[in-house]
């Protein structure tokens, strides 16, 4: 062989692989597959679903007991067709519905609730991290730190009754078992291949997975024809996996995608360009645009146990200097509402100025900071503002800081991955910090309970008030929701008034739907109402 | 981020050579363009302070009051490259930004020449143990994906500028040991350096005296592109948000900000884009145009 | 050669020494701030029997080099770690990924060579021409454009303006949708990838052959009377290909792990960005799996290189003599 044919041998092999490489793949599919974006989710099986991306292919995939509304989150029925708590809220009784049947064609027990929870509660084994929304469950705490094998408040009376005991009185705790990770799980398909379940669970939703989970790239699910509701209008759904909202939303504008998120910077042009949608909730062709509430504050922590923002009076100031109302409207476009309230605004009992320091006052923070010992901010050193890179939070950021630099107070950034960050306040190291805390169940036990109770690992700003705490106890025991709502309206009032953190803003969607959609909700929750939803071509 | 590496030396220094290589490089129409563009940025960065701030406003401060009709305002004769979401010039940023780009590009490189040149002396002068020992430390280096290496390092140092121009320094040195290395061993065995060692020199006086003037050429090469290496470094390490931290105006961190707004505010990309091109561009032209000059042998690599 | 590839084979050994020491100094407590069991839940707290189990699995509570011994024999095993973040083996995470990234880097490659020796080819025997010009400037534009600001340029050119003035777009991320082949989705994302090597290839195609065809060998052949044709097919082209050659394979291997940035831009899941992503959340076994995949490969496609040298250059062999 000479030279020259061997050099060219040697392109021409490389050439080849190269083509059998690329080339490889699948064909298009001709289906209708509503498109839905998501960031790759932590986790698709019940026993750990926790943010937004997993939850809400395990809402698609699984059915609980009860569900929420999409657009009032009042509860439904869902595989209990009715329940009822006794009279100080301590034993729930769920009845199951005959019929709903899981994917793989067995029927729906109450057994298998109790095997989807302990499950979850069996944290040694399972390593769940979502364990905290049974712990008011009887014998719930034992079994997570493997006292006990299994729960004594979950009790299975029949194939279709569910018992369930409580450690103490709860009267929201029908709101808990709502949440879509506390759905039911066929035990034979976990135990066949339990590797194999947590990429391809098999659950008894509206949808089914129809091939494992592809890492990065996507997760297919298929209509379930069996189920025990009205089926699916769709086909399919496929939820896209992307990295980002940028290159999300130009495969959105390039056809290639149904739903997604619309970077911020670009909402106006987009209500422009496909119309915004009259509730905010729920798309259709024209009003596209979905800008309703979601459950969710964004707030600034503040370290209270640090040397200087130990003193009330001046992280009042800091709060009264935050302009909420000009951050909603620039870097969020109107995106966000300003917050006026650690509850955001469609839980129920939400007090629209609930906290009297959560509004933007120049001169009374100005007042304040000089009453707290720091006129002008002299005296005061430069403070740390922690938050965590990659997110997109650097606008905010950069507007709070010129607020509190237009009252004299400068701060550093100390951006950091949010490991670290999580860190940083876990340990009080830190003094002032962005942090977002999303719903789990829309009441208004969820924003109070775990953000301020002393004791609760979640209090990252160190609020200590043996009052508060009291009262926080004995608010979960009132079984007369009035009467239970005023109590915690009360907490509210009293915490705000610490300013122990800072709201800035409630969050909303940013989300559009494609012309072809119809009906299709997404809810104050962040749960899409999948199976109601149809495509246009779909008529034809 | 990919920095030429130069191998091997070089022709003997002279008074002439350096005549020759600037009547050389004065002939190179592109070369001389690179030059005339980065003494442009320079004075730019410099004199940034005196004109600025007074005519397009201050690069960080934001306007809360009026921050609604300053955001994102269009190119405009006020605001000649428009404004970016928070109502800031983007021109300001850019010559501020200038400051940030052509800093840690000479910072990042005079680190790698520093730590390049101590390691490749101990390693070409001291050989044996030491030479093998650095080597594989350089392999190492080279075997590591570059931006990741860069990546790590930032995330042990911490964000900011400083840190960014550490990394990037940090990360140079073994393509300069190598270089300064094959120089050394290239005149140690020659005649003249041991004549110098018969007379009693020292071995640093034979170092700056013989050695040194056998490495300048190609390490003046080498670190002219290498600047241009490091602008892109930084803009690449602040666009993924490993850094340089707002508001501190960096033209990676303006494209990272711009991102969103491809389509409603394209100018947001455009210019603080044309910036980097332009002035790495600059600083290759000019590192092609000083290795034609000086006549050095360049082996580019990844 | 055998006795050659044995040897090169060995000096891996140090090297991935090197490599996974330095990673592991990187992970021991207070290098690199961030608890990286703290984030598994994310904002919200976990109890202490969780952190501890978290802990004991991952062997965390073990001096540092208590930890390298384990992890040197799982690595003897093929075993890479689980993942902290996900639950997974590593093993399994680069397994769905590792190929997405290699074949971004072939195809880049592909363009590489193509474009690249041709415009490198083109330049030098057109010398001063019009097209010499072209390529030279062209080139050095390509070297100074930040790859993702390329990027960003194109998927806005060809995935939207182009739809919208009705010419033939393109897919602009991902690697599968329901509207286009699979195929065509690597286009973009591999022209970004291989803008900057394409412009290396063509700069030194071009000054190793003006190079080779000064050589005394290159006008004694033509002295001879050999057609210019032949000049360059036969010898001069072969004998400049061989840097080229180096540089495209050094060039695959920081592909390997440097296409970060067109895979965030391009949501292309390849290996590089999920290191990243793994940096920043603290989950080491996915960093060290990684980036040793990555080194490993490097190595062995260095490899090939050099052994490939014998088939271009006749005159080398590879005997005793260590290089």
């Amino acid at each position: 062989m000479s030279g020259r044919s061997r050099t060219a041998l040697v392109l021409l092999l490389v050439l080849g692989l190269v083509v059998l490489v690329a080339g490889a793949g699948g064909c298009a599919r001709d289906v209708d597959t509503f498109v839905f974006y998501i960031n790759e989710p932590y986790v698709i099986d019940p026993v750990n679903a926790q943010e937004e991306m997993g939850i809400n292919v395990v809402n698609a995939v699984f059915d609980g007991l009860l569900d929420f509304d999409p657009k009032t989150s009042e509860l439904i029925p869902a595989v209990a067709e009715s329940w009822e708590p006794n009279a100080d809220a301590t034993v729930w009784t769920f009845n199951l519905r005959e019929g709903a049947k899981f994917h793989n064609g067995r029927d729906v027990t109450a057994e298998d609730f109790k095997y989807a929870w302990e499950r979850i509660l069996n944290v040694p084994e399972s390593g769940s991290e979502i364990a905290y929304h049974l712990d008011p469950i009887l014998g719930a705490v034992e079994m997570q730190s493997g006292e006990a094998a299994e729960a004594e408040g979950i009790r299975v009376v029949d194939d279709l009754t569910l018992e369930v005991t409580l450690a103490y009185p709860f009267a929201d705790f029908e709101y808990v078992v709502a949440h879509p990770s506390l759905a039911p799980v066929p035990r034979e398909e976990v135990e066949a291949d339990p590797d194999a379940y947590a990429m391809m669970p098999v659950g008894n939703g509206p949808f089914m997975m129809s091939e494992p989970w592809a890492p990065g790239q996507y997760i297919r699910v298929e209509r379930f024809d069996d189920y025990w509701g009205e089926p699916a209008l769709l086909d399919a759904v496929e939820f896209k996996i992307f990295s980002d909202e940028e290159t999300a939303y130009l495969e959105f504008r390039a056809g290639n995608v149904d739903f997604t998120t619309i970077p911020s910077g670009q909402i106006q042009s987009a209500i422009d360009e496909y119309g915004e949608s009259s509730d905010g909730w729920e798309a259709a062709p024209g009003s596209q645009v979905l800008l309703g509430g979601e459950l969710s504050t964004l707030y600034v922590v503040m370290n209270n146990e640090d040397e200087h923002l130990s003193n009330a009076d001046l992280r009042r100031a800091i709060s009264l200097a935050i302009d909420r109302e000009t951050i909603a409207q620039t870097v969020y476009e109107g995106t966000r509402t300003p917050a006026t309230n650690i509850v955001p605004e469609g839980i129920i009992g939400w007090e629209d100025g609930a906290w009297e320091y959560s509004r933007y006052d120049v001169p009374e923070a100005e007042r304040l900071l000089a009453e707290a010992g720091y006129p002008g901010g002299e005296g005061l050193p430069t403070l740390q503002l922690a938050y965590n890179t990659g997110d997109g939070h650097e606008p905010l950021m950069q507007l709070i800081q010129q607020n509190l630099r237009d009252i004299g107070i400068e701060t550093e950034f100390d951006p950091m991955e949010f490991a670290q960050l999580l860190d940083v306040y876990y340990e009080g190291a830190h003094q002032l910090g962005r942090l977002g805390w999303v719903v789990d169940y829309p009441i208004m036990d969820n924003f109070l309970y775990p953000l301020f109770l002393s004791t609760s690992a979640d209090n990252l700003a160190f609020y200590d008030d043996p009052e508060v705490d009291e009262a926080l106890v004995a608010a979960r025991q009132i079984a007369e929701e009035d009467e239970r709502v005023r109590a915690y309206q009360e907490i509210a009032r009293t915490i705000g008034d610490d300013a122990p953190v800072v709201p800035v803003v409630m969050y909303r969607h940013r989300h559009v739907v494609s012309e072809r959609v119809r009906g299709f909700v997404y809810s104050p929750m962040i749960l899409a109402n999948l199976h109601e939803v149809w495509l246009a071509d779909d008529e034809e | 981020m990919r920095a030429p590496a130069v191998t091997t030396p070089v022709a003997p220094t002279s008074r002439t050579l350096w005549g020759d290589a600037w009547r050389r490089l004065r002939r190179n129409k592109l070369a001389m363009a690179g030059l005339v563009w980065i003494v442009f940025m320079v004075i730019l960065a410099l004199s940034a302070d005196l004109w600025v701030p007074q005519h397009f406003g201050d690069p960080e401060r934001i306007d809360t009051e009026n921050l609604l009709e300053l955001q994102l305002q269009s190119p405009s004769a006020v605001h000649p490259f428009g404004t970016d979401r928070l109502g800031r010039d983007i021109l300001s940023r850019i010559v501020y930004g200038a400051r940030i780009s052509l800093t840690v590009g000479v910072l990042a490189t005079s680190i790698s020449i520093v730590l390049g040149l101590f390691f490749g002396a101990l390693s070409g002068y001291y050989g044996k143990i030491l030479d093998t020992l650095i080597m594989r430390l350089a392999d190492v280096f080279f075997a590591f994906p570059y931006i990741l290496f860069a990546i790590a390092l930032l995330a042990v140092l911490g964000r900011g500028y400083q840190n960014v121009f550490i990394a990037i320094g940090i990360l140079g040195w073994p393509s300069i040991a190598r270089v300064f290395r094959s120089s050394i061993l290239s005149v140690k065995e020659s005649e003249y350096v041991d004549a110098a060692r018969v007379l009693g020199a020292g071995d640093s006086r034979i170092m700056v005296r013989h050695i040194m003037p056998n490495a300048i050429a190609p390490i003046i090469v080498y670190a002219t592109m290498s600047i241009g290496s490091a602008i892109l470094a930084e803009a690449a390490l602040s666009f993924l948000g490993m850094g340089v931290t707002p508001p501190t105006p960096s033209w990676g961190l303006m494209l990272s900000e711009a991102r969103g707004f491809l389509f409603s505010a394209p100018w947001l990309m455009i210019y603080p884009g044309a910036a980097i091109l332009t002035t790495v561009l600059a600083f290759v032209l000019m590192g092609d145009g000083l290795r034609d000059a000086l006549d050095v042998k360049l082996k580019e690599e990844g | 050669m055998l006795a050659y590839v044995v040897r090169r084979v060995l000096q891996f050994i140090p090297v991935f020494l090197g490599v996974t020491l330095l990673l592991f100094v990187l992970r021991a407590p207070g290098v690199l701030p961030g608890d990286p069991v703290r984030l598994i839940t994310g904002e919200r707290a976990i109890s202490p029997e969780l952190y501890q189990q978290v802990v004991e699995k991952h062997h965390l509570d073990r001096p540092l080099y208590v930890q390298y011994g384990y992890y040197l024999q799982g690595l003897l095993q093929g075993d890479l770690g689980t993942s902290f973040q996900r639950d997974m083996p590593v093993r399994d995470i680069f397994a769905a990924k590792f190929p997405n990234t290699v074949r971004l880097a072939l195809a880049a490659i592909v363009i590489e060579i193509i474009i690249g020796i041709g415009a490198g080819m083109v330049s030098a025997l057109k010398r001063y021409s019009f097209l010499d010009v072209f390529v030279t400037l062209s080139t050095s534009i390509l070297v100074s454009v930040p790859v993702f600001w390329l990027g960003m340029v194109m998927q806005v050119l060809f995935g939207i303006k182009f739809k919208e003035w009705g010419l033939p777009f393109m897919p602009i991320s991902g690697m599968s949708s329901a509207q286009f082949p699979d195929w065509a989705h690597i286009i973009l994302p591999a022209i970004t990838l291989a803008s900057v090597s394409t412009a290396y290839t063509a700069r030194i195609m071009r000054s190793q052959l003006l190079e080779v065809m000064g050589q005394d060998y290159i006008r004694t052949a033509r002295a001879k009377g050999l057609s210019s044709n032949a000049v360059v097919w036969r010898h001069a082209f072969k004998n400049a290909l061989i840097p080229v050659v180096t540089f495209i394979g050094i060039d695959l291997g920081a592909m390997m792990g440097g296409a970060i940035l067109t895979e965030t831009i391009f949501n292309w899941p390849g290996v590089g960005y999920e290191i990243f992503l793994a940096i920043g959340q603290r989950d080491w076994p996915i960093v060290m799996g990684g980036v040793i995949i990555i080194v490993f490969a490097v190595m062995i496609i260095n490899l090939i290189v050099d052994i490939s040298y014998a088939f271009l250059d006749p005159r080398i062999r590879y005997g005793g003599e260590v290089r």
